[in-house]
């Protein structure tokens, strides 16, 4: 099951709104098990490497990289819970989502750069979850970066086959009388899944709908909480 | 290539036996986020585009599977770097020892960033 | 309408294929059975596979072409195509309706046979 504390994006929107104890003089963005610290590998050095070359030559800015850093960790991961929910909180928004996902996200001052967005619903009848075999396609400047489950093989090939048992992990359990959508982002396309609101969320501000709209919500691997 | 059957790259593993998912998050070390805004920049400033970096890490063959996601995309683009002439193999050779060399790079989760002597 | 047997799930994309295009939204197709080397963004398991158009996706640059550096253009036009899970995978352990989803460029579809589709996804009213 996806862990809240280890979603730090869930985590940070929390404690902007409450008073939730947690590990004090952490970085939100280190899971605790992961060492801080140890030697790089020659892969860091490699990209280290060809980062500066680049750098010497020209062809990029160290501004440049910083500033893609910082969109990546304080604006991208933010704007997907936003836009869904705008998409509960009013309707006719949502049909614009479903039918031009790009449009609708420019509506609210987003630009998704080159991405093309679906947006799909979930449905009393209807669960989607989102995959992408070939690589790890992701709406990044939607949703940020995706989880590190996201990009795993063991994801990658057996969504596709098996989505109920791979729901199952991630402590999502469907009836079968709900139909399973899976979506192979293999081209152009990016998605994001519009879950359904719960209950208990009636009269929420947007802010609080988004808080409980996490990344693995908006890939369909689980679904919203209250109380979370 | 491989084993694998024609036509069927390294990445293409839809459909594949595997085991359980770590559904757990692990989030990335800032080398992976700097490699990221890297990779984001090179592309946006019209280096090279996104389809000639998956060629390239496709082209990984045996060495994809074995490979973490970081790893395969650093190793992409090294690959399209070469290929388009932007960089040498000396050039990278030297400037990753010259980074070895300092090895004063930031902790790996940036908290804080610590300097390593010696 | 195009694609009336696929009920509430037929979208009528807003985005412009490619002129000359060959395939409506509820028109059924077979992906390509083929298996050439290279870059290619049809995946392994859904070659020789039949299916429906959902969508149309608009048209964009190839990107087998683009992977080795060229303009990719004319661009194709892209499609989302509906398959059937149990079509698909014949060990498949969920419900017969359960549906999988992906794009497929213009250049891997073919008309299917005239013999039924299995598409999965009962229509709804």
């Amino acid at each position: 099951m996806s862990n809240p504390n280890f979603d730090y994006y869930a985590r940070a929107k929390r404690e902007l709104d409450h008073d939730h104890g947690h590990e004090h003089g952490h970085d939100e963005h280190a899971p605790l098990n992961e060492h801080d610290s140890g030697p790089p590998s020659d892969h860091e050095i490699m990209s280290r490497a060809m980062q500066e070359l680049l750098e010497e030559k020209g062809m990029i800015t160290a501004e440049q990289v910083r500033r893609r850093m910082e969109l990546f960790d304080e604006e991208f991961p933010y704007r997907g819970s936003r836009v869904i929910a705008r998409a509960w909180s009013d309707p006719a928004f949502k049909q614009r989502l479903l039918a031009d996902g790009r449009a609708a996200c420019a509506e609210m001052g987003i630009a998704l750069e080159s991405e093309r967005l679906i947006a799909v619903e979930n449905t009393p009848d209807v669960h989607n979850i989102i995959v992408c075999t070939l690589c790890s396609c992701y709406p990044r400047a939607l949703l940020g970066m995706p989880p590190t489950w996201y990009k795993s093989r063991n994801y990658r090939s057996r969504v596709v086959f098996e989505p109920r048992a791979v729901l199952r992990e991630f402590g999502t359990a469907l009836p079968d009388h709900v139909t399973v959508r899976v979506h192979d982002s293999n081209a152009d396309m990016r998605y994001v899944v519009i879950p359904m609101r719960p209950e208990g969320t009636e009269g929420w501000s947007e802010e609080q709908l988004a808080a409980i709209l996490t990344r693995d919500t908006l890939v369909g691997a689980t679904v919203p909480r209250v109380g979370a | 290539m491989s084993e694998r059957s024609p036509g069927r790259g390294p990445q293409d593993i839809g459909g594949e036996t595997a085991g359980a998912i770590d559904t757990t998050d692990h989030g990335m070390r800032f080398w992976e986020r700097q490699a990221n805004a890297f990779r984001s920049t090179v592309q946006a400033n019209g280096i090279t585009c996104t389809d000639e970096l998956r060629r390239a890490a496709e082209e990984l063959g045996e060495e994809y599977a074995k490979l973490q996601y970081f790893e395969i995309t650093t190793r992409a683009m090294r690959t399209v770097l070469l290929e388009k002439g932007l960089i040498t193999e000396a050039e990278l050779k030297a400037k990753m020892a010259e980074i070895r060399a300092r090895f004063d790079v930031p902790d790996e989760m940036e908290s804080p960033v610590k300097k390593k002597t010696g | 309408m195009a694609g009336g047997a696929q009920g509430r799930w037929a979208f009528q994309s807003s985005y412009t294929p490619a002129p000359g295009h060959h395939f409506e939204v509820g028109d059924r197709v077979v992906v390509k059975r083929a298996y050439p080397p290279g870059h290619r963004r049809t995946p392994y398991y859904i070659r020789g596979k039949q299916g429906v158009i959902e969508r149309i996706c608009g048209a964009f640059p190839n990107p087998e072409e683009l992977a080795y550096g060229f303009s990719g253009e004319p661009v194709k036009t892209l499609y989302r195509v509906r398959f059937s899970q149990k079509h698909v995978w014949p060990r498949y352990a969920g419900p017969a309706q359960d549906v999988i989803e992906m794009e497929i460029f213009e250049h891997w579809l073919e008309p299917a046979p005239r013999e039924a589709t299995p598409v999965g996804g009962a229509a709804r009213a």
